[in-house]
């Protein structure tokens, strides 16, 4: 009984990191996107100044 | 502020999916230990429906996205086939592995190749891994796009295929708990403690969703922009 609740806390510890990493991979991944985007943006600001 | 939204809804998502395993774990009742060969794996349970759930919540957005994209050639529609794909693999991994430790425990093998239900909703995962891994190996464009909103489409075929083959064929997969008629009651904690699992994979899953279409909308307004600088 103990040895198979200890599994079970394995396996559920295991799906919870799991489901964490997810999660953390879709933040990063939004927000480095977002630098990006801001880092061109500002980039193009620059070259529009410098032709004007 | 979609931004915003869209992260609080995950990571109530995941806090709610984090209580559930708590209450599953500390609170839900212990099964008769006469019914089944590992009782205490049977709290496994607690995940892997909810997943299940959310999977199928998963391949209806790819579905109706792939559709959106396939007849209106909506961007939206598209954003929606990403997102329900990449959901669709999440969720689809959660519920078979979650169902492979189960059986295992239960039955001495993870996996029965004779199950119809098991190997549909193996089919079903493959599907949106070849739908995630394929947009990534390919350029984007309407033929790339046309592509896999079709087997987005065509494959969908398996989500109620899926639902009734434990009813249909019941070979080794477990008969529906709910809905399923007299055999399938539940003990009130028990449909409690699934019905937070339920409810949290959900948000998680909306979550996640409107998180991913962000993340293509951003995708394809730095592509957009970065052709227009080629152009210069």
């Amino acid at each position: 009984m103990a040895e198979g609740m200890t599994y079970l806390a394995v396996a559920y510890l295991g799906m919870l990191i799991a489901i964490g990493l997810w999660t953390w991979t879709v933040f990063s991944r939004s927000n480095d996107l977002e630098h990006r985007l801001q880092a061109v943006e500002r980039s193009l600001d620059t070259i529009e100044h410098e032709q004007e | 502020m979609t931004k915003r939204l869209a992260e609080t809804i995950l990571l109530l998502g995941f806090i709610g999916i984090g209580t559930t395993l708590g209450l599953a774990f500390l609170k839900a009742p212990s099964v008769s230990i006469n019914a089944f060969e590992s009782p205490e794996a049977q709290r496994i349970f607690y995940w892997h429906v909810p997943a299940a759930w959310a999977a199928f919540i998963a391949f209806g957005i790819l579905f109706v996205g792939s559709a959106l994209w396939f007849f209106k050639r909506s961007n939206l529609g598209w954003r929606m086939h990403v997102a329900g794909a990449e959901a669709g693999l999440a969720t689809g991994l959660m519920t078979v592995w979650s169902g492979m430790v189960w059986g295992s425990a239960e039955w001495g093998v993870p996996w029965d190749w004779t199950d119809v239900r098991l190997n549909t909703f193996g089919l079903l995962t493959f599907l949106a891994m070849f739908l995630v891994l394929g947009r990534q190996s390919q350029p984007d464009g309407v033929e790339t796009r046309d592509t896999f909103s079709t087997f987005g489409l065509f494959g969908f075929v398996l989500v109620p295929l899926t639902y009734v083959a434990t009813r249909l064929w019941q070979i080794r997969h477990p008969g529906p708990v709910i809905g399923g008629g007299d055999s399938g009651s539940l003990d009130g904690e028990m449909a409690l403690i699934l019905f937070l699992g339920a409810i949290s994979f959900t948000v998680f899953i909306v979550g996640h969703v409107l998180m991913s279409m962000r993340i293509t909308s951003l995708e394809q307004r730095l592509e957009s922009i970065q052709e227009a600088m080629d152009k210069v």
